[in-house]
């Protein structure tokens, strides 16, 4: 359904404003999450540092969104479209801020490990990294184009994530049991490998939202699931 | 279960077409809302259902209206008949000019529904009460009607529709005349109403259509372009006309 401008030239704006200030902070997610990996797999503290300080950033724009949206339903009690728009926007911006939460504590947990990761664990790493970020930039892209069909290819990506997920766990547990003195180093690179799966996560819920966005309902079904994970966690 | 079946509805002001063969069931004991622009013909239809446009000379209407499985355009209908098994609350309160026993009462005894004045109490204590307005009223029911104010005006005007135990209550913007309290109290009346009246209320409102209604048609030009549960309606409409209008794009 193609919209016309609304009657009311000051309403229409400040959709416009919420819609923008998504994909603004969509995109400093994208960066965060590409900062934290690179940071991460190159070794670069300048970046996960980079990454820490930035997540404010990402707060604000939350607390802004936040604020448009109880102000369009207070103000314009919105309805179809424009209700499914400013709903839609709260609770992506709610799953965006976690992004931006968990690249910030990919970076802390970069700044504190060994300078020198086995190649294996890093490539492990950049596999799942790659897929999560892949997915994270083809749900924005879902959002701009309003685009259901490319919400429904991010919702049913999630299963490899899931599977690639396990394989750099894999990794990790054998790199910890190979010696006493890899623990540190190890739990640190457990919950990045998480941490990316989490956002993974977060990032499927966003395409959720898109297609409730473009399609007026759910999308029905259980969510893609890979093979069983090695650590338990939140689904 | 379905109330009223309308089918193929034409509605004509002289040579000016004003509905175009509308097709709406309307659902037994829910509050079915009308909106659309003004001149969109919801008013029309509304009056289609007890045949106030019979009192317009140059309007005829074409199709088929049951209630009950009965055609109300039928030749050997009643239509004083039909007018009390089918009440209508209008825009601006309007109490007969006289005391508030005698608007309430005024209908029961035209249609002989009391046989003593006990029996007739009754009655106007009852439509007050289920009216909401007994409270306020019963120390002074042999005073004006219209030295009431304007919510207590329409709810009088309900007490004395529902008087004749109407099945189906019609309301052409009932509130659109009332502050935001009294729009409250006739809503919260909308609601216990349907328990025993089938409602179809004419509405500017779209918040109010949203708040009171089971089932919402939206009217265009003399067509009904869609109409389905209220909650699919202001959710995710089908039809981009109906969304242009409630989300506030028209024209």
């Amino acid at each position: 359904m193609t919209e016309a401008p609304h009657t009311v030239k000051s309403y229409e704006e400040e959709l416009k404003n919420l819609n923008a200030n998504i994909i603004k902070m969509g995109s400093a997610c994208e960066e965060a999450l590409g900062k934290a990996i690179q940071a991460i797999t190159t070794r670069n503290s300048d970046f996960a540092e980079a990454v820490i300080n930035d997540d404010e950033k990402i707060d604000k724009y939350e607390a802004l969104i936040e604020q448009q949206v109880v102000n369009l339903i207070a103000l314009r009690q919105p309805m179809a479209i424009d209700l499914r728009e400013t709903v839609t926007a709260l609770k992506m911006s709610s799953d965006l801020e976690r992004i931006g939460d968990l690249s910030k504590n990919i970076s802390k947990r970069t700044l504190l490990l060994n300078e020198n990761l086995p190649k294996n664990l890093v490539d492990a790493l950049n596999r799942v990294s790659a897929s999560v970020q892949k997915q994270l930039k083809s749900t924005l892209d879902a959002y701009l184009e309003r685009s259901a069909p490319m919400a429904v290819n991010v919702w049913e990506g999630d299963e490899q994530i899931d599977d690639l997920t396990n394989l750099c766990m894999q990794e990790v547990i054998k790199y910890l049991k190979e010696n006493e003195k890899n623990l540190d180093d190890g739990t640190h690179l457990l919950f990045v490998t998480k941490n990316v799966e989490r956002i993974g996560d977060h990032t499927t819920n966003v395409a959720e939202q898109i297609y409730y966005l473009v399609k007026g309902e759910y999308l029905e079904g259980d969510r893609p699931k890979g093979t069983e994970p090695i650590v338990s966690g939140e689904k | 279960m379905i109330k009223i079946k309308a089918k193929d509805v034409d509605v004509f002001y002289g040579k000016k077409q004003a509905l175009f063969n509308i097709s709406l069931d309307i659902e037994e004991n829910q509050v079915t809302a009308l909106i659309g622009p003004s001149g969109c013909g919801k008013s029309t239809f509304l009056r289609c259902l007890n045949r106030m446009n019979d009192v317009i000379d140059i309007c005829s209407v074409k199709g088929k209206i049951l209630i009950n499985d009965f055609n109300i355009n039928d030749k050997s209908c009643d239509v004083v008949r039909l007018r009390e098994k089918i009440g209508m609350v209008f825009q601006k309160p309007n109490p007969f000019p006289k005391t508030l026993y005698e608007n309430v009462s005024y209908g029961p005894t035209i249609h002989g529904m009391a046989q003593s004045k006990q029996e007739m109490d009754e009655i106007v204590e009852t439509s007050l009460k289920k009216a909401a307005l007994w409270k306020e009223v019963k120390d002074r029911l042999h005073e004006p009607g219209t030295g009431l104010s304007g919510g207590q005006q329409q709810r009088l005007c309900i007490a004395r529709a529902i008087s004749v135990r109407p099945e189906v209550i019609l309301m052409d913007e009932p509130c659109s005349a009332l502050d935001p309290i009294a729009t409250a109290q006739i809503e919260e009346l909308i609601d216990e109403l349907k328990k025993e009246h089938t409602i179809i209320i004419v509405t500017h409102s779209m918040a109010q259509a949203a708040r009171v209604s089971q089932h919402t048609g939206f009217f265009h030009l003399g067509q009904l372009i869609e109409h389905g549960s209220t909650d699919k309606i202001f959710k995710n409409p089908d039809n981009t006309k109906t969304q242009d209008y409630i989300t506030g794009r028209f024209g």
